[in-house]
């Protein structure tokens, strides 16, 4: 192996105590055994943060990584990882967002960006090729997303600069504060905007003027071409173009998992009202994309009259669409896009809002939350003025916002009931779909290693419903059914690898997973190409596995054990009783049992064995195992 | 002649063509080696590829002081890098700002031999070659003008 291609090589490791920064080579071994990304940043976690650190305080690291792909023309590789331990579950926070950064951080020369310590002063990094600035932040203090990224790029006079900005919530302590590139991509679960804050940093701005080398161009080139071809050929592609991820929103509700009022159903009666064909129809006017993509499917709507008159922007998603409408039991379009552009404004992880105010609106629904305790805010059902009200509240922590303001569950513990109502895995609140009419989704929920949230897995093959998939895949025709809870612990074990590889390569995981396009040996195929390394189709499924055992091992450090990977109760007592989900509910330890046995981990504890981290090349780990 | 044509509307701003730019001139992936640039006004969503509109009088090419830069015989801009001492004076007076200097010498978009890689990547149909007049219209008039129409009230 003579020279690595795709890779920059560097690391930069910024001390924000004493205000200096040094370079260090990338370790090739990392490259082979991790890829890249979040691979790179549970690795440098794992080794430099120790069990117990305080999330908040100078010992924890903030860690920004991209992989090998990025910075080239590979379809969709545009993507970065930020980790740290986080303060929002105390395990291994970590995120992953899109745009222009990325790309931005390989041509000034980092595969990976270090923050550690604590600045003694606001600051925001300006980090252009090799020169890293400490710049006073006192203009920007407290500032909103987008402002503070138009300021950075207005006082460097340099309009290409990409930034990652975390907003006024989390400078308050919110400790479900985001990240946020390009203003609207956000990197916003478990709170690492929070941690950006608390070390007093408010932004990172990134300019380089290098470039991105691949070991085969007639080949990269090649491939490429091809992707993209099979891209645009896609059954996906059309609605994936108009719409994005917002046409999930019926698809869910028709398939009666739609999370609506706190998921006391999976059905939402004004579905249409909200979808994504009717932003598409009444609201969307032009296309955006990240870097480098093929679809692209970002899109930019605008509100032309009425009391929202004026507001537009990039987005929603699907996560925050769905928040803010059938989650909340609330029909008005246009409320949803003014609080989906408030969250990104102050600077929120919108899942986590949502999830406190579904489960306050639950509460105060059935009579165990009064005005008085929310300080006079009204919390019925789809009451508009009320959620935009939260948001603010919530992102100042003030009145019962600060109730609020770390989710669901921390909520139910200030105010010493209602956790039975909490929808949400070791702290974090759910996403928008309901386990109920997507078992393996449940099971991946238990067990992502960042708390619940469908992203460590995502086994899109369960909503084909198709037992002939499941046969082909796992020889498991359950696999694949959807209301089924068996065979998922072979769907999740299989998925969870794949995202894993997904996010240390660092393209969209809406393009290469959830379309199927970048299989274990098609990820071989395009690590050989871009980077030189050689590694087989195993090479790169056990580069996967690694990762999740680490991560998991993150969190057995911290103290995570079987009994944390759970759901809610009412998803194992309380079925459905309208729509194409109803009547069944999920049966938690069956998938479990299964699920740990194909990842070698014991049944009692839900610990990876010594004899399965071996396997992995994680013997150093296993010192560590309890 | 031809002329490679933006659409701003149509632009999404994912810079493929910056970098099928780059790697079609240098086999390197890299705006700073790009010939075109794309604006991004992430406030309001607005898109621009901006790239030489091959004038028909070129302020650049009537002033480099090198005769770096002169027009082929298809009437396409092109900079002779040995003659070219990145004196900047082209970037100064081209007034689409299509000069790209980053790395201390001129690089204007030489439409790839009269076989644009960007229009053929792009995944929007934001770039079209086609016969077709000067067209004048800046970075911040399109941008103004998708504003008006859009009704993107900043």
């Amino acid at each position: 192996m003579s020279k690595l291609y795709g890779y920059t090589g560097h690391v930069l490791r910024v001390n924000l105590s004493d205000e200096t920064y040094r370079v260090e080579p990338l370790n090739v071994k990392d490259a082979e055994n991790y890829l890249g990304g979040r691979g790179f940043n549970i690795k440098r976690l794992y080794d430099e943060v120790k069990a117990g650190t305080d999330p908040l305080g100078p010992e924890n690291k903030l860690v920004f990584a991209t992989g090998p792909l990025v910075g080239t023309m590979f379809p969709t590789a545009s993507r970065f990882n930020v980790s740290a331990r986080s303060p929002q579950t105390g395990i291994f926070g970590d995120t992953n967002a899109g745009g222009h950064f990325a790309p931005e951080m390989k041509y000034a020369g980092y595969d990976q960006i270090i923050l550690e310590g604590m600045c003694h002063r606001k600051v925001y990094l300006s980090i252009r090729d090799g020169e890293v600035d400490f710049k006073s932040a006192e203009g920007i203090e407290r500032k909103t997303v987008y402002d503070t990224d138009l300021y950075i790029k207005r006082s460097l006079g340099d309009s290409f600069t990409q930034t990652v900005v975390c907003g006024p919530a989390a400078e308050n302590g919110v400790k479900c504060g985001a990240l946020f590139a390009n203003q609207v991509r956000a990197a916003s679960r478990t709170g690492m905007g929070t941690v950006m804050a608390s070390k007093n940093v408010k932004a990172l701005a990134v300019r380089g003027t290098g470039s991105v080398e691949v070991a085969e161009p007639d080949s990269f080139r090649d491939m490429v071409l091809k992707l993209e071809e099979e891209i645009r050929e896609h059954e996906q592609y059309p609605g994936r173009r108009l719409m994005g991820t917002t046409r999930i929103l019926m698809m869910a509700n028709e398939a009666g998992f739609l999370p609506t009022r706190n998921y006391t159903s999976g059905v939402y009666e004004h579905a249409y009202a909200v979808s994504g064909e009717r932003l598409a129809e009444e609201y969307n006017v032009k296309t955006r994309g990240c870097f480098a993509c093929t679809i692209p499917c970002s899109r930019i709507y605008t509100v032309k009259s009425g009391r929202f008159r004026g507001l537009h922007g990039e987005g929603p998603e699907y996560e925050a669409l769905g928040s803010f409408t059938s989650r909340l039991g609330n029909s008005d379009l246009e409320l949803a896009l003014k609080a989906n552009d408030l969250c990104n404004q102050l600077g929120l992880d919108i899942l986590t809002v949502a999830g406190s105010i579904g489960w306050a609106m639950e509460m105060y629904e059935a009579g165990e939350l009064t005005i008085e305790d929310t300080g006079g805010v009204a919390l019925n059902w789809g009451n508009g003025a009320s959620i935009l009200k939260l948001i603010e509240l919530i992102a100042e922590r003030k009145g019962f916002g600060d109730v609020l303001a770390d989710g669901s569950a921390a909520a139910a513990k200030k105010i010493g009931r209602g956790i039975e109502r909490s929808v949400q895995v070791k702290g974090m609140d759910l996403i928008m779909a309901d386990p109920r009419g997507l078992k393996g989704f449940g099971l991946g929920y238990m067990v992502a290693s960042r708390g619940g949230d469908h992203l460590r897995s995502e086994p899109f093959a369960e909503l084909s419903d198709d037992p002939e998939l499941g046969r082909r895949m796992f020889n498991s025709p359950d696999s694949t059914l959807r209301l089924s809870n068996k065979g998922k612990g072979k769907l999740i074990n299989y998925f969870e690898d794949w995202c894993a590889v997904i996010d240390a390569l660092e393209p969209c995981k809406n393009i290469m997973q959830n379309m199927m396009l970048l299989p274990f040996d098609r990820a071989a195929e395009a690590m050989k190409i871009t980077t030189g390394l050689n590694l087989s189709p195993g090479d790169i499924r056990d580069a996967g596995a690694r990762i999740i055992n680490l991560e998991r091992m993150f969190g057995v450090r911290e103290g995570i054990s079987r009994s944390d990977d759970d759901l809610p109760s009412r998803f194992k007592a309380e079925p459905l009783t309208e729509g194409a989900s109803r009547g069944t509910v999920v049966d938690a330890d069956l998938m479990l049992d299964e699920y740990y046995d194909e990842r070698g981990w014991d049944q009692a504890t839900g610990w990876p064995t010594g004899e399965t981290l071996r396997r992995l090349g994680l013997g150093f780990v296993v010192g560590d195992l309890p | 002649m031809r002329r490679i044509i933006v659409h701003a509307e149509q632009c999404a701003g994912c810079r493929q063509c910056e970098m099928v730019c780059s790697f079609q001139h240098t086999e390197r992936f890299s705006p700073i080696l790009s010939r075109v640039r794309v604006y991004r006004d992430d406030r309001n969503g607005l898109d621009y590829p901006v790239m030489c509109r091959q004038c028909e009088k070129c302020p650049p090419i009537d002033n480099c002081p090198t005769g770096a830069m002169k027009k082929d015989l298809r009437g396409v801009v092109n900079v002779d890098p040995q003659l070219c001492t990145g004196c900047g004076l082209c970037q100064e007076l081209c007034k689409f700002e299509a000069v790209n200097l980053g790395l201390g010498q001129a690089l204007v978009c030489d439409t790839c031999q009269g076989n644009p890689q960007c229009v053929s990547r792009c995944p929007t149909g934001a770039l079209e070659y086609v016969e077709s007049d000067e067209f004048t219209e800046s970075v911040q008039e399109a941008f103004n003008r998708m504003k008006k129409e859009w009704s993107l009230f900043e």
